[in-house]
Parts: structure tokens; sequence; C-alpha cells
């Protein structure tokens, strides 16, 4: 575990929805991509084995954006993106990011956990109706960063946590990797896909940013009888590399 | 809990989802009095038997066609709006519309 300088979530341009609480817990961030990431909460080696078994990190401060519209899978094809027919599946793109296709025509876009930003960057750089009359149906961007938390939750036990609070079934021989749930959690809508870490089973949670300290809350609530506790972002890229 | 199939997400309990009306054919908006036009809008049939109603996925704001039997409260099916509306729907600008 390497001794990061101390980042306060508040001075920082981009911080969590939730940053108070991490920031409560004892969270040492890191800023990436001007964003404050809870990296970790003070041992990084019984974070690892909380994310085995059953752990929640914080990852508002990474990058995320969308599209969506009439065109919109064509022209991220146009840009290189490879996605798959089915609508709600998740999509591995090169460099690390998930094109999560929630409709036929609406892709929501997570960075890997490396979160170097590049692709998304990209895409936001790129988008442009030109001026012809009438546009090109390339569809539209649909801004994601600061309309929706992001959290992960990992481990052997998460399917047991998630069938407390919502009702898809999640267990992993029902729910294979890169399938997406758009359904209530914790009596609020959303979006839960399934991104394992290595061995370990492990699902991105995406839901609105207003509520985002209700369902943080709710989540650790339901994952106090497994054991679960928050883990940083280290526990989690770490969780990817080492054999389980 | 009660469960009903969604034509994008798949089956899922009856809380997800909020009804939305009656489809009913829309009429000539140019033909009709203003009150008739709010019947259209606001009033519905309150047929009993098999009828078909909007109904909306909330989580993901989706919004589609369910066949509902209105006395057994039976979903005899459901499938996307697209399979009954096909084209879009242009509004003539209210200036240009002849009054009834």
């Amino acid at each position: 575990m390497g001794a990061l300088p101390k980042v306060f979530a508040q001075n920082q341009l981009r911080r969590s929805p939730i940053y108070r609480l991490t920031q409560a817990a004892g969270a040492f961030c890191e800023v990436i991509n001007s964003g404050a990431v809870p990296m970790h909460y003070g041992n990084s080696d019984s974070e690892l084995d909380r994310a085995r078994r059953m752990a929640i990190a914080d990852l508002s401060g990474l990058p995320r954006t969308g599209f969506k519209g009439t065109g919109t899978v064509d022209w991220l094809a146009g840009q290189g993106l490879t996605i798959g027919p089915d609508s709600n599946m998740a999509y591995r793109q090169d460099g690390g990011a998930l094109a999560a296709r929630l409709a036929p025509t609406e892709i929501f876009l997570i960075d890997g956990l490396e979160a170097t930003g590049a692709l998304i960057d990209r895409l936001n750089g790129a988008w442009n109706w030109g001026t012809e009359k009438p546009r090109k149906l390339i569809g539209y961007p649909m801004p994601r960063q600061d309309s929706h938390a992001w959290f992960m939750i990992t481990g052997d036990a998460a399917p047991d946590m998630f069938a407390k609070i919502c009702g898809v079934d999640l267990r992993p021989h029902k729910f294979a990797p890169g399938r997406i749930a758009q359904t209530s959690l914790a009596k609020m809508s959303g979006i839960v896909i399934r991104d394992d870490r290595g061995a370990i089973p492990a699902f991105h949670l995406l839901a609105d940013v207003a509520s985002a300290e209700y369902l943080w809350g709710a989540v650790l609530d339901a994952m106090s009888e497994f054991g679960g506790a928050p883990v940083g972002l280290q526990a989690l890229r770490r969780l990817g590399e080492v054999p389980s | 809990m009660k469960v009903m199939n969604c034509p994008l997400n798949g089956p899922r309990n009856i809380s997800e989802f909020v009804w939305g009306g009656e489809v009913k054919p829309m009429p000539d908006e140019t033909k009709l009095s203003d009150r008739e036009w709010a019947e259209y809008v606001f009033l519905e049939n309150n047929t009993a038997g098999v009828v078909r109603e909007w109904w909306c996925h909330v989580p993901t704001s989706f919004w589609f066609i369910a066949e509902r039997n209105t006395v057994t409260d039976e979903i005899v099916k459901t499938y996307p709006a697209s399979e009954v509306f096909k084209a879009r729907v242009d509004f003539a600008p209210k200036s240009e519309r002849a009054k009834p």
C-alpha cells in the first residue's frame, strides 16, 4: 500500500455525492481525472479479503457518459466501439471501458477501473451534430457524470445481499457476466451490471445521484450480516490481478 | 408478488410498473370541441374484459402496451408500442387549425 498524500474531497472540483460518508469512514482519496476517489480506508490487505467476501466501493469520481437516440449505436460503432445486438448487456471496449446497452438506442458508458478517461473524453469531443439540415441521425449525448452515483459491490456473498433489496435473481448461474438489470433496489430505481473481478462476483450499481447517501447506507445495512463494509479502489484493482 | 413481463426487461415485480391509461385511437383534433378533446384525454371507457393499456416500467421509463382482463386482472400479453404506432404523429400549428 503506497502512502498517499492526504486529499480532501471537499477541496476537489469533482467529488462524490457521498464524499462526506466515505470521509467520515476514513477514506484516503486520490484525484483521478479531477475527481476524488477513495483508494483505501487504511488497510489495503484486509480490504482485499473483504472484497472477496462482501464489500462496497464508491466509484462516483470515475469517468462515465452516455449517448442516446436513433443512430446512436451506429455512430458509436463508427467511433470504434464494439456493441452487440442485445439490450441489457454490457460490452467491454479496448482500454477497459464498458458500454452498457440499456435499450436498443441507449448506451451508458462507464470507464474501466484504470480510469484513464481516454475513450470517454474522445467521444465527448467527437460528438457533433454538424450543420447539415435535416440533422444527421447520430443520437445525442446523455451526460451521466452527475446524474448517477456509481458504486461497485463485490464478493461471494453479493448475490445473497442483493436478494434482500432487489427482486431480480443475481446469482451467478442466473445472471451471466455482462448482464444488466434495470430494476428497483432498496425501493429506488437502479442499474446493476455484472462485471466480475477475477473469479469474484462483482456488480456495478448506478442510481440517482440525489438519493446516493440513502442507497449507500441501505446497501451497507443489507451487507452487514455478511461482514460487508467499504473498500477502496485499490482493493478492486488488486482483486482483478490476484488469483483468488 | 404479481409479476408482469416487460418487453424490454423481462419478468419483473408489479411494483416496478405504473398504469398509464387505455390505448385509444386519437381523434382528429381539428374537428373536435375542447370538451370532446378533454373527454379523449381524461376519460376512460372502463370496459369489463380484455383491454389494451399503456404501462410504464419505472426503472427504465419504458412505455409499452399490455392487454389485461379488467375482470380477472390477468395480463394476457405485453408488447412494445412500436407494434401499434408505426408512424410519427405531427400536429399542425394552432393558427392553421380550423375551428369546429
